[in-house]
């Protein structure tokens, strides 16, 4: 799965510790998020949907080995 | 009561155990109780004469208990991938707990007919020696996938 939180994360102006603080995660979380190592669960995906104000299919979308 | 309420209540009070974790503070604790028995497991070793056999037991006890503490305690920043790193840690330290159980005595087998002329009989690993290996390797693990996330 891929996902695009860092360039929703730039269009709001947010830091990683500022997008961890809203979503009540650590940093690191967030960080592996974006690098594509955890996936998160589904009620931190819809978190993240509030925060960016977009359905979570707007940032996170399968590959071909999903 | 009606059955429908048993069975939430029943998940709910599971849901508990499973989630169960002592305070971030209690980590502190835990390092303390595994420092202090190991510090008089060697003064019972060098420094103390005598029978001290019910020491060296009672020792092995506060430190396995003081490695489960640590291995109990929340992270600082606990949140749902810590929990999935600790699911891992756990589930890798089963697995090589397991196999160290099955494969060790024979090692130290192998290594006891090399090394002394009279083979020794084969025995079986102690709780004490399984535990501590398995408790040891899921914090081993815990600290390096939270150092590599």
């Amino acid at each position: 799965m891929e996902n695009t939180i860092k360039v929703e994360r730039a269009i709001l102006n947010l830091t990683q510790d500022d997008l961890a603080k809203k979503i009540g995660v650590s940093r690191q979380t967030i960080n592996s998020i974006e690098a594509n190592r955890y996936v998160p669960s589904t009620v931190l995906a819809l978190k993240l949907s509030e925060v960016f104000k977009k359905p979570v299919n707007d940032f996170f979308k399968l590959v071909v080995t999903d | 009561m009606n059955v429908k309420k048993i069975i939430e209540c029943e998940q709910n009070k599971f849901t508990k155990i499973i989630n169960f974790r002592l305070s971030s503070k209690f980590m502190t604790v835990g390092i303390a109780i595994v420092t202090l028995s190991i510090v008089m497991m060697f003064v019972r070793a060098f420094a103390l004469e005598g029978d001290t056999e019910w020491l060296k037991l009672l020792l092995q006890k506060v430190l396995l208990v003081g490695l489960l503490i640590m291995s109990i305690s929340r992270d600082k920043e606990e949140d749902e991938m810590i929990t999935t790193l600790r699911s891992q840690s756990y589930a890798i330290a089963f697995v090589i707990g397991v196999v160290y159980a099955l494969v060790m005595p024979y090692v130290e087998f192998g290594v006891d007919s090399v090394v002394e002329s009279n083979v020794s009989e084969f025995k079986n690993l102690g709780d004490f020696q399984v535990l501590l290996f398995m408790l040891m390797i899921q914090l081993l693990f815990f600290h390096n996938l939270k150092r590599y996330r």
